[in-house]
């Protein structure tokens, strides 16, 4: 199964969502499979974040759905993020794993769900994380979309993906303040309110 | 804690705006994280590691509601990772407020790592922060701690030490 194709089923499950998404080449692979979410997505370079900070978006806007791209070696940097997502019970969350069971974007040494021993769905479940499977097919990945955007309740999938990179995509070009800035603003059009306002006159 | 000053904290969280909490508790603001569940108009939410809360509270910060880091300061080098990712990569703020373990009066030798490296972490992430001893200071000091976070869109910190937290 190739990310490329799980994230094009994805996106076409998107319309008015905010995604978090996770560092190296899922970061370029995204801005081409989901080019109509650009604005609606942060994407950011940072190991252990992505769903932590998933999760306090969709706190800080519980009405709005949002999606967390996350990978096995980010979730992995703070599985903690799994027991306060059990506890908290966020209903706007779904959060994908691209699990491809290596760090591609500094050449693909492996990461512990490698060994074949360690289940994320699993650590996720004892987390109290109820809805937590693991896809291996393009079908069962789009189901588990379907499930996971309309659950209630926090839904994770953990996707096996191969260690392969779309052929040929475009780079993003931006940082990530500019991406910051994308993102925020796309967030204060939508939903109508000041996150980044003007200065004061004194 | 005494009272008067876990109701200095809310009244400052709350003139600044704050909705949601993170924390980790610790045991100089024991007093406070109860006051902060029972409080109707902030949401808590208890991480894992302050790290953990960082991120979450970055990520508070891009749905427009005001957040903060509540913590012990040991709590400021499990938060170093996210913070200078977040901070210094994209400019995304998170506002701190921890107890000062290790200043001067500490009586536990486990502390004392706390106390030599807070300033020296806040300042190697170019953190502007202010050290609170007097408990009149505290709303103000937080008050102050959100102005320059949404004016830099970067971190800041207060730290409560001496009779505040003892």
């Amino acid at each position: 199964m190739k990310r490329f194709d799980c994230m094009t089923k994805l996106a076409a499950r998107l319309e008015n969502e905010l995604v978090i998404l996770s560092l190296g080449a899922s970061v370029d692979e995204w801005y081409n499979a989901a080019p109509h979410m650009r604005e609606a997505s942060l994407f950011q370079q940072q190991l252990g974040c992505v769903t932590p900070q998933a999760f306090g978006l969709a706190a800080g806007l519980p009405e709005r759905q949002i999606v967390s791209l996350d990978t096995d070696g980010g979730l992995l940097f703070n599985l903690g993020i799994l027991a306060t997502v059990g506890n908290e019970k966020p209903k706007n969350l779904f959060i994908v794993v691209w699990d491809n069971e290596q760090y591609q974007s500094i050449g693909g040494p492996k990461t512990h769900t490698a060994s074949g021993t360690v289940d994320l769905a699993a650590i996720a479940q004892g987390a109290g994380v109820k809805h937590a499977y693991t896809a291996r097919t393009l079908e069962d990945f789009d189901a588990h979309c379907e499930a996971g955007l309309a659950a209630g309740e926090p839904y994770i999938v953990v996707a096996k993906v191969a260690g392969t990179v779309q052929p040929e995509i475009k780079r993003k070009h931006s940082d990530g303040r500019e991406d910051k800035y994308i993102f925020v603003r796309h967030v204060e059009k939508t939903e109508g309110i000041t996150i980044m306002g003007p200065s004061e006159h004194n | 804690m005494q009272q008067s000053a876990v109701d200095a904290v809310i009244r400052g969280l709350r003139r600044a705006g704050v909705s949601i909490v993170c924390y980790l508790p610790d045991s100089l603001f024991k007093e406070l994280y109860p006051a902060l569940d029972a409080d109707p108009d902030i949401r808590t939410i208890q991480v894992t590691n302050e790290g953990e809360g960082a991120a979450i509270c970055g990520g508070v910060f891009l749905s427009g509601k005001r957040a903060a880091l509540v913590m012990e300061n040991s709590g400021l080098r499990a938060s170093v990772e996210p913070l200078a990712r977040m901070g210094l990569g994209a400019g995304i703020p998170v506002v701190m407020l921890m107890s000062y373990r290790g200043d001067m009066g500490e009586n536990n030798w486990w502390a004392v790592p706390h106390g030599i490296t807070m300033e020296p972490v806040l300042q190697a992430l170019r953190i502007p922060y202010v050290v609170e001893r007097e408990e009149a200071r505290i709303e103000q000091a937080i008050v102050d701690a959100y102005e320059l976070a949404y004016s830099s869109y970067y971190h800041t910190a207060v730290a409560l030490s001496g009779s505040i937290v003892r």
